[in-house]
């Protein structure tokens, strides 16, 4: 079992496949080329459920003061996304202060994006009952209930194995590690 | 409260869509987070009733209840509503929001006023009844839905009437304790529990779709209107996790940016290929 699955843990868990119209594996290349030459890269996403102020970075950083750190964990799967594979030119911490995304790095057709380093293949079942949602609207709800229908990505904590909840367990097949800032805005300006 | 009466649902349907095509859209780092339209017909009707003939005062209002209200009423599909809405809120798109319409369709009963609800209440303080739908505190154990809920006290004089629209979920632990602080909290300012619709509303809420919220109707034990001391708030401990966990107040007002377009697609939004002419 992976390191990672150990009570008390926090993840960041989302699915992954095709985005804007590249296929995974033309990501995973391009975005570890981009951690090599600027020692991280931006890892597009949306929604809501990992906003980046009211989420990840709290919970980032309550790991950190413990002296840890939370771990990106995905779930390959075959999907389309046909969003426009837009470059966002601008990224910010807090939505207010904007500064430019260093020409090494592309963020493709999404609204925030994590810093990662470190980005490797790891194969391992995420027992998602075993989970917990760490924080916000959903605080407290067990990961197998929380993650359905549309909702494909959470800010979880794993919890003592728990016996009696049925089995629901995703297969991970990517992680990365999740660095400061953790979690960003980004944008198009330039037309 | 008046007693409902039989209501043309198309027509009222309808009006409520006219709100919500007039709203601007939701910004989620400050918890805007909107009720479904069915829900806003519901609840638009049961808030006429309650507030029926009164004065109103709304703290904040992303939702847009208050023009619900009052439109629902102005039309004829419901024949009572409150004499006088004012909506208190920092976001000035919200405000506008309400002025615009209130203009357009002569809702004399009306009115918007920009206010930051850490400020001291800038007054009047006879209203008879106050309606907030607060950020719902999971991070802060309803300290957020507190500092709303005494605004709209302090709207009355400590002498009215509350609905507060928050969280409500059997499951989650968080609700359940907010649900009881924010009750204990309405107790030591002098209001009782009067009524707690449970369950009531769905929102467009995509980390929590299942997620509902209720109903908790105040009514203060005393029916004279106190001289009101109203004052800043600053205290770091009610803000620390104002909008979520680590997350403060920073913006005094969400200020609108005034376009001519205003409810048409913007024009950075689409280009034309032409025809080709014959």
């Amino acid at each position: 079992m992976s390191e990672i699955i150990k009570p008390g843990q926090g993840l960041l868990y989302m699915k992954v496949g095709t985005h804007a119209r590249e296929s995974l594996d033309d990501i995973i290349e391009r975005k570890t080329r981009e951690i090599e030459e600027a020692g991280f890269a931006f890892w597009g996403y949306g929604g809501s459920t990992c906003h980046p102020q009211t989420m990840v970075q709290p919970f980032a950083r309550d790991y950190e003061r413990r002296g840890s750190k939370i771990y990106l964990c995905m779930q390959p799967m075959v999907s389309t996304h046909f969003a426009e594979p837009l470059r966002a030119d601008e990224f910010s911490v807090d939505g207010i202060d904007w500064q430019e995304i260093p020409d090494s790095i592309n963020v493709l057709g999404s609204r925030y994006a994590l810093a990662i380093t470190d980005l490797r293949k790891e194969e391992f079942e995420l027992p998602l009952e075993s989970t917990k949602v760490a924080l916000g609207n959903s605080m407290g709800a067990p990961g197998s209930k929380y993650i359905s229908g549309r909702v494909d990505k959470a800010c979880l904590e794993v919890a003592e194995p728990d016996a009696s909840a049925p089995e629901k367990s995703v297969h991970i097949g990517l992680v990365a590690d999740i660095v400061k800032p953790y979690a960003v805005y980004v944008r198009n300006r330039r037309r | 409260m008046a007693e409902p009466k039989e209501i043309d649902l198309r027509l009222a349907i309808n009006a409520i869509s006219d709100v919500v095509q007039n709203r601007p859209r939701p910004l989620r780092e400050f918890d805007q987070i909107y009720m479904k339209t069915g829900d806003m017909v519901l609840q638009s009707e049961l808030v006429a009733r309650w507030a029926d003939g009164k004065r109103l005062a709304f703290v904040g209002d992303g939702d847009a209840i208050s023009i619900c209200v009052a439109y629902l009423h102005k039309r004829g599909i419901i024949d009572y509503g409150p004499s006088e809405i004012v909506v208190y809120d920092f976001d000035e798109r919200i405000c506008s929001a309400v002025t615009r319409f209130a203009d357009r369709e002569q809702l004399g009963t009306l009115r918007s006023e920009l206010y930051n609800c850490l400020d001291a209440f800038p007054g009047p303080t006879n209203f008879d009844c106050f309606y907030t739908n607060p950020p719902w505190g999971a991070s802060n154990e309803g300290e957020s839905v507190k500092v709303f809920v005494q605004r709209g006290m302090e709207a009355t004089g400590y002498s009215g009437e509350g609905m507060v629209v928050i969280a409500d979920d059997l499951e989650l632990q968080w609700p359940k304790q907010v649900l009881a602080n924010v009750q204990t909290y309405a107790v030591s300012s002098g209001f009782y529990i009067q009524k707690m619709m449970p369950r009531l509303h769905s929102y467009h809420l995509d980390d929590a779709p299942n997620l509902r919220s209720c109903n908790l109707i105040f009514k203060s034990l005393s029916s004279t209107e106190r001289t009101v001391k109203s004052s800043a708030i600053s205290d770091p401990g009610r803000l620390a996790n104002f909008y979520g966990r680590e997350n403060p107040p920073r913006v005094k007002y969400v200020r609108e940016r005034k376009r001519l377009d205003y409810g048409k697609a913007h024009e950075d939004e689409y280009a034309f290929d032409l025809l080709e002419a014959t």
